[in-house]
């Protein structure tokens, strides 16, 4: 009886591994863009708070992949960004 | 006609009198050819996050702006040759956001949170 409980606790885990391998999307926590959802602030060179959380201490732009923006959403983030540090507000 | 957002940051050492001169210089400019300032906000001093010109703060004035696209070129013109500005930028938009001042706001939440503290 022991022996065969080990066996199937090992089958379990070994199917959970390849799921997470090849089915990552399903079981992986994914976040929507915080951007464009209702309600979101504009992204604007004038608000700096904004822009402030999605530099790095640098004051380089953060990669999409690490802040979960969408593309679009990202493209109009850097633009002003970029407007911001001409005015030396960044 | 379009719509822009002009900003100007206009070097520290100078007396708010002479600031309030230099908005009247171009918005005299803007209306002489029949362009149309929609609202001017003051910034105030804010500090530059690095050095310009070996000044490390800065006034900033922003106008809105509708006119045509040649009273920008004549507006820069003038902008370029002065010596009281450090920076300049116009930007294109679609709509005005007429309500928000995100730097009046930014003062009093600041001074807010500093006095929590």
């Amino acid at each position: 009886m022991i022996k065969r409980k080990n066996t199937k606790n090992k089958k379990k885990q070994s199917n959970f591994a390849k799921l997470s391998i090849f089915q990552n999307n399903k079981f992986k926590f994914k976040k929507s863009c915080p951007l464009s959802v209702k309600g979101a602030p504009i992204v604007d060179y004038k608000n700096i708070k904004l822009l402030k959380k999605y530099i790095s201490e640098n004051g380089k732009i953060l990669p999409s992949r690490i802040t979960n923006i969408s593309q679009k959403k990202q493209r109009e983030l850097s633009l002003s960004i970029k407007r911001a540090r001409n005015l030396a507000l960044i | 006609m379009n719509l822009y957002e002009h900003t100007i940051v206009v070097k520290q050492d100078i007396s708010p009198g002479q600031i309030e001169k230099l908005t009247e210089k171009y918005s005299k400019i803007v209306e002489k050819n029949d362009g149309n300032i929609v609202q001017t906000q003051n910034w105030g001093l804010l500090n530059l996050s690095y050095i310009i010109k070996k000044n490390k703060k800065a006034n900033y004035i922003h106008f809105k702006i509708k006119a045509n696209g040649k009273i920008i070129k004549e507006l820069e013109k003038n902008e370029s040759i002065d010596q009281n500005l450090l920076r300049y930028m116009t930007v294109k938009v679609k709509k005005f956001d007429l309500e928000t001042n995100y730097f009046s706001k930014n003062d009093e939440i600041g001074k807010k949170e500093y006095n929590k503290n």
